[in-house]
């Protein structure tokens, strides 16, 4: 009952993303939640709700690095990489440290879980990578600032991601699978096992006339942004 | 390919301040003063069933372009929805989105990657003796296979 499937929700989400909601005016709340913010209504508490989590069957030990939006990159890969790597003054070199991780974050913290998983992927190398896409329900309680004693709560959903690295093999038929090393040939030749028909892009000049409908809005400037429309 | 050179680069607000159609001026590099351009990501591949998704375009339009291309008489049984740094949040949103309205007939599959970007550094002044720089960082990217599974 979470999931609005009707047209003029689609909008809440999308604002929910960009954590516009000092001004968005989320539908799917009770009316009252009109025009929070304007109101004289001010946040007090936001809490995430427990969700299942997407990585059924893993070990219970695992190390779970939550990633929010003021969560310094430097703070968060300093703890996990020793984590990973072991110290070297206990484990006698070699391999130690841990075999998993997962990278979890919300919101607007989503970038900075996968800038995360990125660098860990580069540092650590031959790391399995599973990733999983669900919506989060986070609760908010706002305050009547205008001297009211009204509290609201609000049910928001927002996009959330989970990461799982893991030094040891993963079930490469599970959705949001990543082999280790795929760095950079992802992009270029995506997902060559699972579209073959796959065209590589000929380079430059037949780029625009293989696109008809391109609007030519920048022809005459060296930057042009007509690929990324399309 | 892409060394740890510097770990912050590649976060996204380690490149938020910088907006080059919004301020002429530069960032922090002095003393003569340049124009940030940002190039755009290289190498895009595009198939029909590709999406890349921008904050540009109103997210009701891209949504349902990729309801189009599921549902439509051309019916894909796969599409990838591509997001790049701030977009990845509107390219889940799109995916998750998708999956919702199907009932539950979608299925996701994410891969997250890294993209090197380059930017080019323009001197303001010709008469400076100013080189044109370059610099690159990285930026991360979400690529978002959605698709009905095979029966």
């Amino acid at each position: 009952a979470l999931l609005p499937t009707t047209e003029n929700e689609h909008s809440f989400f999308h604002d929910s993303t960009a954590k516009a909601h000092h001004k968005s005016t989320p539908q799917p709340v009770p009316p009252a939640a009109l025009k929070l913010g304007q109101d004289g209504f001010k946040k007090v508490c936001r809490s995430e709700e427990h969700s299942p989590c997407p990585f059924p069957g893993l070990a219970s030990g695992v190390l779970e690095m939550r990633v929010k939006e003021g969560s310094k990159i430097r703070n968060l890969m300093g703890f996990a990489m020793a984590r990973m790597q072991g110290e070297k003054g206990l484990c006698g070199g070699g391999e130690g440290g841990l075999r998993q991780v997962v990278f979890t974050g919300s919101g607007r913290a989503v970038t900075k879980t996968i800038t995360c998983a990125e660098i860990m992927k580069r540092k650590v190398g031959s790391l399995h990578q599973l990733t999983k896409l669900q919506y989060k329900v986070v609760k908010e309680v706002w305050e009547n600032t205008e001297g009211g004693t009204s509290e609201m709560t609000v049910h928001r959903t927002v996009p959330s991601i989970s990461i799982l690295l893991s030094k040891d093999p993963l079930d490469p038929q599970e959705p949001g699978y990543q082999p280790p090393e795929t760095i950079g040939a992802l992009w270029q030749d995506k997902e060559g096992h699972a579209a073959p028909s796959a065209i590589k892009r000929p380079p430059e000049p037949s780029l625009f006339s293989s696109l008809p409908h391109c609007k030519r809005v920048c022809s005459g400037e060296g930057v042009s942004v007509s690929p990324l429309l399309h | 390919m892409s060394e740890p050179r510097n770990p912050g680069m590649s976060s996204l607000h380690a490149v938020a301040p910088v907006q080059p159609s919004d301020s002429p001026c530069a960032v922090d590099i002095d003393p003569v003063e340049y124009t940030l351009r940002k190039r755009l990501p290289r190498k895009l591949p595009k198939r029909r069933n590709d999406v890349y998704v921008n904050m540009k375009t109103d997210f009701r339009a891209q949504l349902a372009r990729c309801q189009k291309l599921l549902d439509g008489g051309s019916g894909h049984r796969e599409i990838c929805v591509h997001g790049l740094g701030l977009a990845i949040n509107r390219a889940i949103n799109i995916a998750l989105q998708l999956q919702a309205s199907s009932q539950g007939a979608l299925q996701l599959a994410a891969n997250t990657s890294t993209v090197e970007l380059v930017d080019d550094l323009e001197p303001e002044d010709a008469d400076e003796v100013a080189e044109p720089l370059t610099r690159t960082r990285n930026n991360s990217a979400i690529h978002i296979k959605v698709f009905y599974p095979d029966p």
